[in-house]
């Protein structure tokens, strides 16, 4: 040490200078041991997660959805399992390369369109062909040491045995869509997922979702599997027992399909619980074919296979309706059944001329030959003496215009309109004209056929009206039960015996000499009501609505065949059917009558 | 006349322990390191060998350093820096391209970064210039003769380019600068030119990175949008700091708090030239290498791009805990998830197997070297020796800083190693020549040699 006793100033302005510097970097020091603290102690657990996360990799494998059975437990949907050609990326490199698709391609004689974006290495599994044959992926297997990277994998698969018949009912599968994702990530679906769509397949997804399995893996940087930690098998969904009787559901199939135009809906009740015992709409769908180029087909097809007329489709209900006007009018107006009118074949309200359905008229009705005939003009007569109201209440009693809160998704609720939905909507005033034919059920009401069964069912059971459902029961895989359906009634219709009675014997009537005569059944006694809705621009629609054993009913059954024309002659004989299958008679040939409405 | 033996004998009893203590525990952990972070690119035993060599070789250079009396470096200081020069022109000349930079010349065999070198050459040259001129030192030619050393070095080693290089050279000149009397003002005016010119590019890109500049109703929304819309912008914004520093001298002056008028026009000038200057860095820089700079306030807007290297440094680091994974064990690292782990990551391969324990040993470590570097500063026999030795601390300082603020998401991430820690051959030869020639400043504090 020299300098410091040579130069005393300029040493000690060194050393202030020095004590500086020291200080200077002891607080960078500092700085950077905070920030190393607040990393590894503050927050070590939320980086310990993350470094966890980003080494661990599951593979997927799916789980078989529930299983659907009908009420004999025969199985309506079920599993089958198909191979699917997968990339793995963890057990390959690179993308895989043009070459090894054009061989995957040549195997199977398909066109191999790999959807591989940039942040493949960290994602899922590449899926690149479905619904592999037996033989191909035997061929793939051969081929392995070409095919690097490729691995073929067992996917669960929907069937669906009686596939169109039952297409409505169940429903079918697809993948899961972005948009559905957005909405449901919170329910824990996932890209890749499988989702249920239209009928039980939508509505108890949840239920049917299986738990799915698969590799626990541990993965580098590049993706490569470097440790295997564990396998969990995936988990089967919860049957489904539905309500759904298969050779009903298949005998309305046929006689809906072989009806004047193919196209209609039928249902099928239990009277006394609201049990779906049918429910059918034509033409179905095969739902086998989900997710193939096929299925594209129903999308474009003019009859609109996809669509579920039972409970989504909006018709008026015409002449069914003038079972409301008949109890309206025993029930307000209190009018003897007996009373006599004389049908013209037409009906004079101001400057217009409303026609009953036969042109030459009925002659002489009471209340119960007019409703077993459909006289249009006695109903005409009648529906002005009770004016709209009083008509709206007792539909509304029946609970038209609002859904039959079945358990199925995408229920229509119907309309009833009022005066004061016209002055809205139309600025103009409710006319007589329009209580006129709104008492035959024409105009702007807008019924289900769902609604028209679960009203003749109402009717049957004397004003007791159940809400329709068509799930029984589900049970998990453990044998517990996950749901159970326990028999509900909506508020009841309330009228008295005498309407009732009447009522009952005005559509037995019906099908015994009225317009639903060919739905006479030897040896049982069937009540109903024939309807046609009329279509201005083209033909019109059949309806009949009927329940059978009048004495004690058991079934109720609604259909419809679009543009059917008159719904005794068209309609009649789908429900005919359904009682055949049902009481199990041998199928007749039909009783010789006339074409009524 | 000077024997073998008491030389050694010198040495072992003049050495200064804690350093070389410090020293060889940085060392130690750094092999362990490095072991475990070539271990997963299955080539661990290359690496670790080179390392041990590179250690075995510095020791030697480092007992000559020692031996060496470090006053004849003043004597031809003039020759040092010529050679050093030569050393930076052959590197762009003969140098070999690595990822487009020319950094390496090689010797067959061998192959070294010239920059590793010339670091220490020019802390020794600076020291010298500083020692020799020290009366005249708070004058501004002085300084300017200061950065025309600098510049000398400081062009050459752009041309590779290595930008991170000469980040730690500008900061050690500072630092001798100060403590060899230099007037602090004019230290300030320098620091805040170089700031303006390389931050106001980056606060704008910062800025541009916040959510309020897409509201432009915000006053940073329309300052961002003035500043990019017209340079003007960034003048009229200097021009009013310089007014505004001249008001509140004159504001001053009136409180009788008399400041020489030099002070606001150096500072005034400092403004301006800064903002001169950052328009051409704002120019030069490429968009992609401005977001690069500040990215690491937001890695996760670019998670796989520029972003990446610190987020997984930070997941590395964090994930440690308090003990660490343990050896080999340490998932970023051996699953490649950590980028350039055995150089510049380094730290992060400790601070995930060895957890805080270890990471904040290093620290400790690290600065244990730079007090004992700081007190053989402080008890060295000539200024020049105090000199030489507060470059070297300052240096290391300044490299070790660096490197952990870039690992820890502090400060962009630039390529500056961790000095006897990181893999590589050149900086763990000139490190332990930079020990030498501290060991070689204590072990003559008493005594001419």
């Amino acid at each position: 040490m020299v300098w410091q006793r040579e130069d005393k100033f300029a040493y000690e302005m060194f050393t202030e200078k020095h004590k500086m510097i020291l200080v200077f970097f002891a607080l960078l020091f500092i700085l950077i041991s905070s920030r190393i603290f607040y990393l590894q102690i503050v927050k070590g657990n939320h980086y310990k997660r993350i470094s966890e996360q980003q080494r661990m990799y599951n593979t997927h494998e799916r789980a078989p959805r529930g299983i659907i059975y009908s009420d004999n437990g025969s199985t309506m949907v079920g599993n089958d399992f198909s191979y699917v050609a997968l990339f793995y990326p963890f057990e390959q490199q690179e993308t895989p390369s043009d070459e090894t698709i054009e061989q995957l391609s040549a195997i199977l004689k398909r066109d191999i369109k790999p959807n591989i974006d940039r942040s493949w290495r960290y994602g899922r599994v590449v899926k690149l062909a479905e619904n592999l044959t037996m033989e191909e992926m035997f061929k793939i297997q051969e081929k392995k040491l070409v095919l690097s990277g490729i691995s073929v994998v067992k996917e669960p698969k929907r069937v669906y045995p009686f596939a169109e018949p039952n297409s409505h009912v169940t429903g079918y599968t697809g993948e899961i869509r972005a948009d559905e994702i957005e909405r449901l990530s919170e329910k824990g679906y996932k890209m890749g997922d499988y989702i249920g769509r239209g009928g039980v397949e939508q509505q108890y997804d949840e239920y049917l979702q299986g738990v799915d399995g698969g590799w626990q893996l541990e993965v580098n940087a590049k993706g490569h599997q470097t440790k295997a930690f564990k396998y969990v098998p995936p988990e089967i969904g919860g049957s489904i027992q539905l309500t759904i009787s298969q050779n009903l559901q298949n005998a309305a199939y046929d006689a809906l399909k072989n009806s004047a135009t193919g196209r209609g809906a039928a249902v099928v009740l239990d009277t006394k619980t609201g049990a779906v015992k049918a429910l059918v709409s034509s033409p179905g769908f095969d739902a086998n074919k989900a997710g193939t180029r096929d299925f594209l087909k129903y999308l474009k097809d003019k009859k609109l296979p996809l669509f579920n007329r039972a409970l989504q489709a909006l018709y008026p209900p015409g002449s069914v309706f003038k079972i409301i006007t008949f109890v309206a009018g025993l029930e307000v107006l209190n009018i003897d059944p007996k009373a006599a009118y004389y049908c013209t074949g037409s009906f004079e309200l101001g400057d217009r001329w409303y026609t009953c359905w036969l042109k030459t008229g009925h002659g002489n009705v009471n209340l119960i030959s007019a409703l077993a005939q459909s006289c249009n003009t006695y109903f005409y007569e009648l529906g002005l003496k009770l004016g709209v109201r009083n008509i709206g209440k007792y539909a509304a009693d029946f609970h038209i215009g609002e859904k039959t809160d079945i358990d199925f998704p995408n229920e229509k609720k119907g309309f009833i309109p009022t005066p004061e939905w016209k002055k809205s909507r139309t600025k103009m005033s409710w006319l007589q004209g329009d209580t006129v034919i709104f008492s035959i059920g024409q105009g702007a009401l807008d019924v289900t056929p769902l609604q028209m069964a679960a009203m003749i069912s109402a009717v049957a059971n004397r004003g007791v009206y159940y809400r329709p459902y068509i799930v029984d029961n589900i049970v998990n895989i453990k044998g517990e039960k996950m749901y159970g359906h326990t028999v509900e009634t909506k508020s009841a219709v309330e009228l008295s015996d005498k309407t009732w009675s009447l009522l009952h014997k005005s559509l037995i009537e019906t099908v015994e000499n009225g317009t639903g005569r060919r739905s006479k059944l030897p040896g049982i006694k069937v009540a109903g009501k024939t309807g046609t809705a009329e279509n201005p621009q083209k033909v019109d629609h059949a309806w009949f609505v009927t329940y059978a054993p009048a004495d004690n009913p058991e079934i109720a059954i609604a259909v419809i065949v679009e543009h059917g024309g008159g719904g005794g002659l068209n309609a009649v004989p789908v429900a005919r059917k359904i009682y055949e299958a049902y009481f199990g008679l041998e199928p007749q040939e039909e009783p010789d009558a006339q074409a009524k409405r | 006349m000077i024997h073998e033996k008491s030389f050694f004998h010198r040495f072992i009893t003049g050495v200064d322990i804690w350093l070389f203590a410090a020293l060889a525990a940085l060392v130690s952990i750094g092999v362990f390191a490095v072991y475990s972070a070539s271990f997963n690119y299955g080539v661990s035993s290359k690496y670790i060998t080179v390392q041990t060599a590179a250690f075995l070789l510095g020791l030697v250079c480092m007992l000559a350093t020692a031996s060496f009396n470090y006053q004849y470096y003043k004597q031809f200081d003039k020759v040092i820096y010529a050679l050093s020069l030569i050393l930076l022109v052959s590197v762009l000349i003969f140098g070999v391209k690595v990822n487009g930079a020319k950094r390496w010349i090689d010797l067959g065999p061998l192959s070294f970064q010239p920059v590793e070198i010339t670091k220490l050459v020019y802390i020794l040259v600076i020291a010298s210039f500083l020692d020799k001129n020290w009366r005249n030192i708070g004058k501004p030619s002085a300084l300017a003769y200061t950065f025309a050393i600098l510049m000398g070095h400081f062009c050459l080693i752009m041309m590779q380019p290595a930008f991170s290089s000469t980040l730690a050279y500008f900061l050690v000149t500072l630092v001798l600068l100060y403590a060899s009397g230099a007037e602090p003002f004019y230290l300030l005016c320098i620091s805040l030119f170089c700031g303006l010119t390389v931050g106001i590019p980056l606060f704008i890109e910062f800025l541009k990175l916040q959510e309020f500049v897409m509201n432009p109703v915000s006053l940073a929304g329309h300052f961002v949008n003035f500043v990019q819309g017209n340079v003007i912008g960034i003048f009229y914004a200097a021009v009013a700091v310089v007014v505004l520093l001249f008001a509140v001298w004159w504001f001053l002056w009136k409180l009788k708090t008399k400041i020489s008028i030099i002070y606001p026009v150096l500072l005034g000038f400092a403004v301006m030239f800064g903002c001169v200057a950052s328009i051409s860095v704002e120019k030069t820089l490429k968009d992609y290498q401005r977001k690069r700079m500040v990215v690491f306030l937001y890695p996760e807007t670019d998670s796989r791009g520029a972003g990446y290297n610190v987020i997984q440094s930070k997941i590395a680091i964090g994930s440690g805990k308090v003990f660490g994974k343990g050896f080999l064990k340490g998932t970023q690292t051996q699953l490649g998830f950590l980028p350039e782990q055995h150089t510049d990551f380094i730290f992060s391969v400790i601070g995930e197997e060895g957890g805080w324990v270890f990471s904040q040993a290093v620290i400790v470590l690290y600065f244990i070297f730079i007090w004992r570097a700081l007190v053989i500063s402080r008890e060295a026999r000539d200024r020049y020796g105090s000199l030489v030795a507060i470059g070297i601390a300052a240096m290391f300082a300044f490299y070790a800083l660096i490197n952990i603020s870039m690992v820890a998401g502090l400060m962009p991430v630039a390529g500056v190693p961790l000095l006897f820690l990181s893999y590589g051959g050149s900086s763990m030869v000139s490190s332990m020549i930079a020990a030498g020639i501290l060991f070689s400043i204590h072990m003559r504090r008493y005594t001419y040699y």
